[in-house]
């Protein structure tokens, strides 16, 4: 009995104490890719301006993660990236390094 | 026939002239493999995103070409040899 009556004090405690669920410090964004929701929008060597906020200010590829893009379209991002980097229209490292030298 | 997109940077110092000739001497080689021309985009001068052959600059031209595959091989180590070229890409079309 005595037991018991400890029991239903501690649960009266942890009622007042506000209940955490699991994390709450994160909190994880709704994903979608951008190409498949906006058909119109193509992935092409020639189209720097999407390519450009594809990759970091270094000139890395950005991964998956960051982007939101599904594992079909980053394939092809990937790709058209690497064209755009063999006809120096986009940096292979330090794009911004070098503007500001200039 | 297939499609291709071949993207070509020229030296910047050229006079058009030189350009000319350079361009039509690439005509040549894709016509001689029975291939045609369909469109010729000039983009014009434009800053390189790094250096080329110590150039900041080039002239970019996009030929849409349409060739058979087997003589591409051929038009790539001419290209190669031609001087004014700095840079140049071929793409299969979709």
């Amino acid at each position: 009995m005595a037991e018991v009556t400890n029991r239903s004090a501690g649960n009266g405690s942890s009622e007042q104490r506000p209940k955490r669920r699991f994390n709450t410090r994160y909190v994880r964004k709704p994903r979608y890719c951008q190409f498949c929701s906006d058909k119109t929008l193509v992935i092409n060597y020639k189209n720097t301006t999407v390519l450009r906020k594809l990759t970091t200010e270094e000139g890395k590829i950005r991964p998956r993660r960051q982007t939101g893009t599904c594992a079909k379209h980053q394939r092809a991002v990937a790709r058209e990236i690497k064209r755009a980097r063999h006809i120096a229209l986009l940096p292979f490292t330090g794009g911004t390094w070098e503007e500001k030298i200039r | 026939m297939h499609n291709y997109e071949l993207v070509i940077i020229i030296h910047p110092d050229l006079d058009d002239e030189a350009i000319e000739q350079s361009l039509d001497r690439i005509k040549g080689w894709i016509t001689a493999g029975d291939g045609s021309i369909d469109k010729i985009d000039k983009w014009g001068k434009r800053r390189l995103s790094y250096q080329i052959q110590k150039q900041n600059e080039g002239i970019y031209y996009l030929l849409d070409v349409s060739m058979l595959p087997t003589s591409i091989a051929e038009l790539e180590r001419n290209l190669t040899i031609l001087e004014p070229v700095m840079r140049y890409m071929i793409v299969a079309k979709k």
